[in-house]
């Protein structure tokens, strides 16, 4: 005969047990949640059957994503057969051809996530959803960073590469105490961390020294990326580019702000600055001749790199400076090209490219491609990263912090329909005001006319309908957590 | 009645006698057929390439320029009709406006640049010397050179504090430190350099054969009769060579005015808009703006413009063909 009733000595011995077990590492126990998560995903896509895919995919970003393809490849037959081998920038142009062409060649794209609204708009995209419902998978990212993935209510991406800005400071500088008085003694306060975008211009002009070749900001002004610096500007001002009626409001208070901020910092910038990019800046920052900027947090782990930097533990890393401008302070980063694996709809391997490309974000899985040493294109993005040894290794704690802040109140470029063509006709008027071709005050007013006939090529209603997905991605908090 | 029969039969007769007396012999028949059939074995495939593939394109861009279709819309077949709208919009477009005259004054300053330069080389490389051909090799090397390696070599080389205004710099023995990359001022000048150098040995080539092919006899009566170098060069080198002169200029600037992988390379069209030529900008409007309508209507009206620029090339071209002719039909009668 048995009792239903629990007996006080199981009571104990339970509570005794859970005690126990809240020892135990979490780490294991994620661990082991997230070995169910792969079971799940190779017991989702194993009857699919086997399949050789064709992705398209810039190779730094897939070299360090091969070793999980073939482990895949090994558990469920599915794996890569071939990718053509294009950069991320030029991947949207092609991606789009092939949505024009409906064409089935590629099983996968590579691509920043900001074409999402463009791509599902023409056709391309596969929804991800039912394919994550059956692995009982979830995008486990930072803050609200999986909603990035999202578009009208369809997830059809997922992330590889977080690709969040953070605020990189000299710290050589700013802890010099010669330098902490000769600052305080000129402006009356203290040489700290910049929190607002005023703050950072004032470090940026105090140890801006062209002669010592050391230039007092180290942002991209060029017409492909300077939007990108723009809308933390902007965001942080409490702008926002639409109103309800799909009209521009970047003619505004905050934009102006925006403009003049994004416009000042030319007196503490490299005089080439108005058509560097990546290629350029990364090494001037690496090699210390920047004093403080906002960029992509994968330069932490290059000057973070022991065997490679020269500027080894000279870097301050945190929270994108803010503004006071909407009369409260808020911080805006922003994730450009966030990249993200999407799945072609035509392809007829469509559900086995979805499942590979789950299975390329679970936490076991994206880990050391994140940590990867030599191929630094993906950065952390996922909740486990902030903690995974690996990964804090390569950015510092004080790094990973900072990805983490960041995170939580990154925003999007003009995420809708036509993102590309919005994104370079303020590139192409912010550059010409740059430049001095084109008078500071007149960005935002030829932006807007330009940016009214693209809206009413696409449609007002269809952009309307996307705006709530594009505000969806906007951060809920004006600053992160403590 | 049978006078008439008579003389009926008397002209067929006739007719008959006159066709087989110039009938042509079954060689020249056999040779005659052989002709066409190469003529139709060269022509045929050109004709089915341009029928199957080229028309199909030029009607599709036709029912593009006619049709606004806007890609995230709906299908290329569901385009609503605009009629000359498309066209309209381009020729009101002061962006396109601009794409054309940057283009213009990129080509031109790039031919002008490859015809001096490859002129210089062709006619010191016209006459043969000891190690020519290395010579040859070595000047024909940039253009056998990638546009795109081109383009990122260069950026390395232009930098305010490259190598280039280094040089400059020491030669001159003052600062020079022109922003080539970065200067809207400059900008336009350093890819059309850079197309000079990579394109130099194009003009080399064709007026090279050129001077090659001129004739030795006026060259020769002319020094017999103590003209200079300079008067042999501009009074008989120059006019004969000047139908391929005008084919050289021709083709460059043709080339010229399409020249996309450098400018992108280095530019995408920036900084601001000074580089964004007529090539950059039907890219950016078809394939970053996915304007796809606009960008065919913008690729016919280039299309006219470098018809009409061919046409006129080919009647320059042939009359400085007649004018040959007519030069040597007289030297010839003297």
């Amino acid at each position: 005969m048995s009792s239903d009733r629990t007996s006080r000595r199981a009571l104990m011995g339970g509570g005794m047990a859970l005690t126990m077990a809240s020892f135990v590492p979490f780490k294991g126990i994620r661990q082991a949640f997230a070995a169910e998560e792969d079971d799940r995903i190779v017991a989702a896509a194993k009857p699919l059957g086997a399949a050789d895919l064709r992705g398209m995919i810039w190779s730094p970003y897939y070299v360090p994503m091969q070793p999980a393809m073939q482990e895949f490849k090994q558990l469920t037959g599915i794996g890569v057969g071939s990718i053509q081998d294009i950069s991320i920038f030029d991947a949207p142009q092609r991606a789009m051809a092939e949505a024009l062409s409906r064409s089935p060649q590629f099983d996968f794209f590579h691509i920043d996530s900001n074409m999402i609204p463009s791509l599902a708009s023409a056709g391309l995209l596969e929804p991800l959803d039912d394919y994550m419902k059956k692995a009982n998978f979830k995008i486990d990212a930072v803050g609200d960073y999986a909603t990035f993935m999202t578009y009208r209510g369809n997830t059809y991406g997922v992330i590889t590469d977080g690709n969040v800005h953070i605020e990189y400071v000299r710290k050589d500088l700013i802890d010099d105490p010669d330098n902490q008085k000769r600052f305080e003694d000129k402006h009356g306060k203290k040489l700290a961390f910049p929190q607002t975008w005023e703050d950072e211009f004032q470090i940026q002009q105090f140890f801006h020294s062209p002669d010592k070749d050391l230039y007092g900001s180290g942002g991209l002004r060029n017409r492909a990326n300077g939007p990108t610096w723009w809308y933390m500007m902007f965001y942080s001002a409490g702008g926002f580019p639409f109103d309800e009626d799909v009209n521009p409001t970047i003619a505004t208070d905050a934009g102006e702000y925006a403009v003049e901020t994004y416009l000042q910092e030319k007196k503490v910038a490299h005089p080439e600055s108005a058509g560097w990019g990546t290629p350029q800046m990364i090494p001037r920052i690496n090699s210390g001749k920047v004093v403080a900027c906002q960029y992509w947090d994968g330069t932490a782990r290059l000057n973070e790199n022991k065997e490679k930097s020269p500027t080894v533990g000279k870097w301050l890393y945190g929270l994108v400076p803010g503004s006071d401008k909407s009369g409260r302070r808020m911080h805006r980063s922003i994730s450009s090209p966030l990249a993200a694996v999407l799945v072609n709809k035509y392809s007829p391997r469509r559900a086995q490219a979805a499942y590979l490309a789950l299975w390329w974000a679970t936490l076991k899985n994206s880990t050391p491609i994140v940590s990867d040493k030599v191929n630094t294109f993906h950065d952390a993005w996922h909740k486990g990263h902030m903690t995974a040894p690996t990964v804090v290794e390569n950015y510092t704690p004080a790094g990973i912090k900072a990805i983490e802040q960041n995170m939580e109140v990154v925003s999007p470029p003009i995420y809708l329909t036509g993102y590309l063509e919005f994104q370079d006709v303020l590139g192409k008027n912010l550059s010409e005001a740059y430049i001095g071709q084109l008078p500071a005050k007149d960005v935002l007013k030829r932006t807007t006319e330009e940016w009214n006939a693209i809206i009413n090529r696409i449609g007002k209603r269809k952009l309307k309908d996307e705006l709530a997905s594009y505000k969806a991605l906007m951060p809920k908090k004006d600053k992160p957590a403590a | 009645m049978d006078g008439r029969v008579a003389h009926g039969r008397q002209q067929h007769v006739d007719t008959l006698a006159r066709e087989l007396s110039s009938s042509p012999s079954p060689r020249e028949l056999s040779r005659a057929r052989a002709i066409r059939r190469f003529r139709w074995s060269i022509l045929g495939p050109l004709l089915a390439l341009f029928a199957f593939v080229l028309l199909p394109v030029l009607f599709l861009q036709l029912y593009f320029s006619f049709h606004q279709w806007t890609v995230y819309l709906g299908t290329w077949w569901d385009a609503d009709f605009v009629g000359l709208d498309l066209f309209q919009e381009v020729f009101t477009d002061p962006r396109f406006g601009w794409a054309i005259v940057r283009s213009l004054v990129f080509a031109v300053g790039s031919t002008i640049g490859c015809f001096i330069l490859g002129f210089a080389l062709a006619y010191l490389m016209h006459k043969p010397f000891r190690g020519q051909a290395a010579y040859y090799i070595i000047f024909i090397l940039p253009m056998l050179t990638v546009p795109i390696v081109v383009a990122y070599t260069a950026e390395m080389l232009l930098y305010q504090s490259g190598p280039v205004n280094d040089v400059i710099s020491r030669l001159l023995g003052v600062e020079f430190k022109p922003a080539w990359l970065t200067n809207p001022n400059f900008a336009l000048t350093a890819v059309m350099l850079l197309e000079i150098w990579n394109w130099t040995p194009f003009s080399f080539i064709i007026l090279l054969a050129g001077l090659s092919a001129i004739p030795k006899e006026p060259i020769e009566a002319a020094e017999i009769l103590g003209a200079s170098r300079w008067r042999i060069f501009w009074e008989v080198q120059l006019p004969l060579l000047r139908p391929v002169i005008l084919l050289a200029l021709v083709l460059r600037f043709l080339e010229a005015m399409a020249e996309f992988p450098k400018t992108w390379a280095l530019f995408q069209g920036g900084p601001g808009t000074a580089t964004e030529t007529l090539p950059v900008y039907i890219f950016l409007t078809t394939w970053q703006y996915f304007q796809i309508s606009k960008g065919a209507a913008m690729s016919y009206v280039v299309m006219m413009l470098m018809i009409v620029i061919v046409l006129v090339a080919i009647q320059l071209l042939r009359r400085e063909k007649q004018s040959l002719d007519v030069m040597y039909a007289k030297t010839a009668e003297r």
